[in-house]
C-alpha cells in the first residue's frame, strides 16, 4: 500500500464519519478543522483498522493533530503488522 | 419465580447489597474488555475480590498529605480511582466500600486530554479530595505517574489494579458500614481550578435507587421479581448515569448486568445494539447524541440481524434531550422489534445521585411544543405553528421527592412559567465535600439549586437550558472559565478577551468561541484556538470568531461577558474579522 491510497482510504472514512466530502482533504489538515471531535476520531480510527486489518491502541492516538500524523501512525502499525 | 407482592426490605448501605446477592454462578456482572475479551464475574466472586481488595488498601502506608496524618487509611479516608478498565473499577470501587473506604472515580485519561491540562485537573481534584491513594491500570500508568512530579501530590502511593492486587490479601478486619456514612465522591462539576466533590451517603444511593430502578420507577431486577433483566450499557464510571445507574444502583436491587468501555462504543457504535440483541438486553441508558448517532449509523442491512425486541427500557438524561432525535431513533429501529415506548427521557444531577425525574413508564413520551418568541421571554405558550420548539417531556419527580421552579429572586412560578429547578428529597446529598462555599452556593433552605431552566405542565417537567454557563457537549460539562484560559495562552490572544458558550444547532448544543485579535492574524487564531480546544478538552469548536480588539462586551471591570457576546452572536451583531 503506498501512501496516496491510504490517503484515499482515509478521506473515503472520514467522509463516512462526518458525514461530508472529505475527497480533497490533504494532509495537512487538522483533524479538528474537519469537524471530527474524539468520539468521531475513534470511530473513524475503528473504520481504518477493519479497512486495513491492524489495530491503532487509543493511546497513540494521544497527541494526533493533523491528517498527516494520524497516517504516519496508521502506517507505522501496517508496516510492524 | 411468580412477581413478589410484598415490597422488598432493601439493603441500608451498598456494603450489605453486596453481602446479600445470591451465590451461586447464574448472576452476575458480565464485563467486555479494552482488549474485547470477555470475562464474567459472579456476584460470589465479586465479593471476594472486593474483600482482598479491601485488605490491600487498609494495609497501605500512605505519606502526610494536604494536611491528613500519614500511615494506614482509615475510615472514611478516601481512594482515587483512574481505572479506564470497567471490571478493574467496579472489582476495586467495592474493595474501598468493603474496607470503608471513599472512592473516588476520576475520568480515566487514556485517550485524549493526556496533556498538561489533564493533569492540572487531576492534581486538583486529589487535593480536594484529601485523596492519599490513587488506583490506575497498567494503560494508563504512565501518565498518572506525572502526579508525582507536582509538588501538592508527590506523595501520593500509585497502586496497580493488575499488579498490586495480585498477591494473597494480608489481614484485614471489616469496619461497619452505615447508611450515614459517605459512599463515594463524584467530581464532575466544578471548574478545573476549583473542582466541587458531590458527596453521596449510602443513604442517598438507596434512597435514588429504590426510586428509579423500585417499583415507582423501572420496577428492575430480582429484587422486585424480574430476574430476567439486563443492563447493557456502555456508559463511563466515572459519570453518575453509568456508576449508579448500571453498577451500583442495578447491585443493589441484583440486576445483573453487562458493561463495555465508552471507547470501544465511540469506537463501533452498532456494537451497543449488538450486545442488547446478543444477550437480550432489557434496560439501557445513554445521553442524546448517542441515539442520534445510532439513528444515522444503522444500515438497512444492519436491522436484520438487530432484535431489540427485549427492550423494555431506552432511557436518555445528562444533556439536553431533542424530541426530533428519540422519533427518528425510534423510527429507524422498528422494524428490529424497537418499541417507542421504550424511550425514557429523565432529568437528574449529580447531587441527586442520578435521576430525580422520569418519563412516566410504559406510555408514549410527551412533546410539548410551544411558541419560540413566548420562550425567549420565559414563557412556554403552546403553539403549533411550524416554527414551534419542540421540548421532551421529562417525567414527574420520584415518590418522596419535590421539584420547584422559582423566579432570579428565588420567589415560585407559575404553571409554564421557565425559572431555575429545585430539588429536595432523600436523594439529594447534603453538600460539597469539605467545601462549605460551594455548598452554601446550591443549597439553601433545604432546596438544592440545580443551576438548570425548566417549567412545569401538567406535572411534567421540562428542560430550557441553564442558569449558569455550562457547556454540555456529548454529555460531557465544560466549564467555559476552563475553555477560555487554555485558549489564552495562545500567541496573539489576550487572557480575558476570549469567551467560550454555547448555542443550539439543529437542536444540538454546540461549542462557540470568540476573541479578540489582530486581522492579519485572524486566520491563524481560528486554526489555532480550533486545535487547542480539540487536544485539551475533546471538543470541536462549531465556530471560532476572530473580533477587533475591544469588540467584544466587558464589565466595568474589564471581564468579557459571555450571555452579551453569546446574545451578539446570535442575532449577527458581532463583528468579526474576515
Amino acid at each position: 500500500m503506498n501512501r496516496g491510497e491510504l490517503v484515499t482510504i482515509f478521506q473515503r472514512m472520514a467522509s463516512e464519519v462526518a458525514e461530508k466530502d472529505f475527497s480533497h482533504v490533504t494532509e495537512d489538515a487538522a483533524i479538528a478543522d474537519l469537524g471530527i471531535d474524539s468520539l468521531g476520531m475513534l470511530e473513524l480510527v475503528a473504520s481504518m483498522e477493519r479497512e486495513l486489518s491492524v489495530s491503532v491502541p487509543d493511546e497513540q492516538l494521544v497527541g494526533i493533530q493533523t491528517v498527516r500524523q494520524l497516517l504516519d501512525l496508521v502506517e507505522r502499525r501496517v508496516v510492524s503488522k | 419465580m411468580a412477581p413478589t407482592t410484598t415490597s422488598p426490605t432493601y439493603p441500608s448501605t451498598l456494603v450489605e447489597a453486596l453481602d446479600r446477592l445470591p451465590d451461586g454462578d447464574a448472576r452476575g456482572f458480565r464485563f467486555l474488555t479494552l482488549d474485547r475479551e470477555e470475562k464474567y464475574f459472579p456476584y460470589s466472586a465479586m465479593r471476594t475480590e472486593a474483600q482482598r481488595r479491601a485488605a490491600f488498601l487498609g494495609n497501605l502506608e500512605t505519606a502526610p498529605m494536604y494536611g491528613v496524618a500519614g500511615g494506614k487509611l482509615n475510615k472514611g479516608d478516601t481512594v482515587a480511582l483512574l481505572l479506564p478498565e470497567n471490571h478493574e473499577f467496579v472489582l476495586t470501587f467495592l474493595g474501598a466500600s468493603v474496607g470503608g473506604f471513599v472512592p473516588v472515580p476520576i475520568y480515566p485519561g487514556a485517550t485524549f486530554k493526556v496533556t498538561g491540562h489533564y493533569i492540572e485537573t487531576l492534581a486538583h481534584i486529589l487535593v480536594a479530595a484529601r485523596a492519599k491513594v490513587v488506583v490506575c491500570n497498567q494503560r494508563n500508568l504512565e501518565v498518572v505517574q506525572l502526579l508525582k512530579e507536582l509538588p501538592e501530590t508527590k506523595d501520593v502511593v500509585i497502586l496497580v489494579a493488575e499488579k498490586d492486587f495480585e498477591a494473597d490479601a494480608p489481614a484485614f478486619t471489616r469496619p461497619s458500614v452505615g447508611p450515614d456514612d459517605l459512599c463515594f465522591l463524584q467530581f464532575t462539576s466544578g471548574s478545573t481550578s476549583k473542582p466541587k466533590g458531590v458527596a453521596i451517603r449510602h443513604r442517598n444511593l438507596v434512597a435514588n435507587t429504590t426510586a428509579f430502578l423500585g417499583p415507582g420507577g423501572l420496577n428492575a431486577g430480582a429484587l422486585h421479581g424480574k430476574p430476567d433483566d439486563l443492563g447493557v450499557s456502555w456508559l463511563p464510571l466515572f459519570h453518575d448515569m453509568g456508576l449508579i445507574g448500571f453498577v451500583l444502583g442495578t447491585l443493589i436491587v441484583d440486576l445483573p448486568v453487562l458493561l463495555f468501555p465508552t471507547t470501544t462504543f465511540a469506537r463501533s457504535p452498532r456494537l451497543w445494539l449488538e450486545l442488547i440483541t446478543k444477550h437480550k438486553g432489557t434496560i439501557t441508558y445513554a445521553p442524546n447524541f448517542a441515539y442520534q448517532l445510532l439513528a444515522k449509523r444503522v444500515t438497512e442491512k444492519d436491522l436484520s440481524s438487530l432484535d431489540l425486541s427485549s427492550l423494555r427500557v431506552a432511557g436518555c438524561g445528562a444533556e439536553p434531550i431533542r424530541a426530533r432525535t428519540l422519533i427518528e431513533f425510534a423510527s429507524k429501529l422498528a422494524p428490529a422489534g424497537f418499541d417507542a415506548k421504550a424511550l425514557l427521557p429523565s432529568y437528574g444531577m449529580a447531587e441527586s445521585c442520578l435521576a430525580i425525574t422520569f418519563h412516566r413508564g410504559g406510555t408514549s413520551m410527551r412533546v410539548d411544543k410551544v411558541d419560540p418568541a413566548a420562550m425567549r421571554e420565559g414563557k412556554a405558550v403552546p403553539s403549533d405553528a411550524d416554527d414551534a420548539l419542540e421540548l421532551v417531556g421529562c417525567g414527574i419527580p420520584f415518590p418522596g421527592h419535590e421539584l420547584a421552579i422559582v423566579d432570579e429572586s428565588g420567589q415560585p412560578v407559575g404553571e409554564r412559567v421557565v425559572g431555575q429547578i429545585l430539588a429536595r428529597g432523600p436523594s439529594v446529598n447534603d453538600g460539597y465535600f469539605e467545601n462549605p462555599e460551594a455548598t452554601a452556593e446550591s443549597f439553601k433552605d433545604g432546596w438544592l439549586y440545580s443551576g438548570d431552566l425548566g417549567y412545569l405542565a401538567d406535572g411534567d417537567l421540562f428542560i430550557c437550558g441553564r442558569a449558569k454557563d455550562l457547556i454540555i457537549v456529548n454529555g460531557a460539562n465544560h466549564y467555559p472559565q476552563d475553555l477560555e484560559w487554555v485558549v489564552g495562552d495562545i500567541e496573539g490572544v489576550r487572557r480575558g478577551n476570549v469567551v467560550a458558550f454555547s448555542i443550539m444547532k439543529d437542536g444540538l448544543e454546540v461549542l462557540v468561541m470568540a476573541a479578540e485579535g489582530n486581522s492579519g492574524d485572524a486566520a491563524r487564531l481560528r486554526t489555532e484556538i480550533a486545535q487547542v480546544v480539540q487536544q485539551n478538552f475533546g471538543l470541536t469548536a462549531s465556530h471560532v470568531a476572530i473580533c477587533a480588539v475591544g469588540a467584544l462586551p466587558k464589565t466595568s471591570s474589564g471581564k468579557a461577558q459571555r450571555k452579551k457576546t453569546k446574545a451578539m452572536f446570535e442575532s449577527g451583531e458581532l463583528q468579526e474579522h474576515a
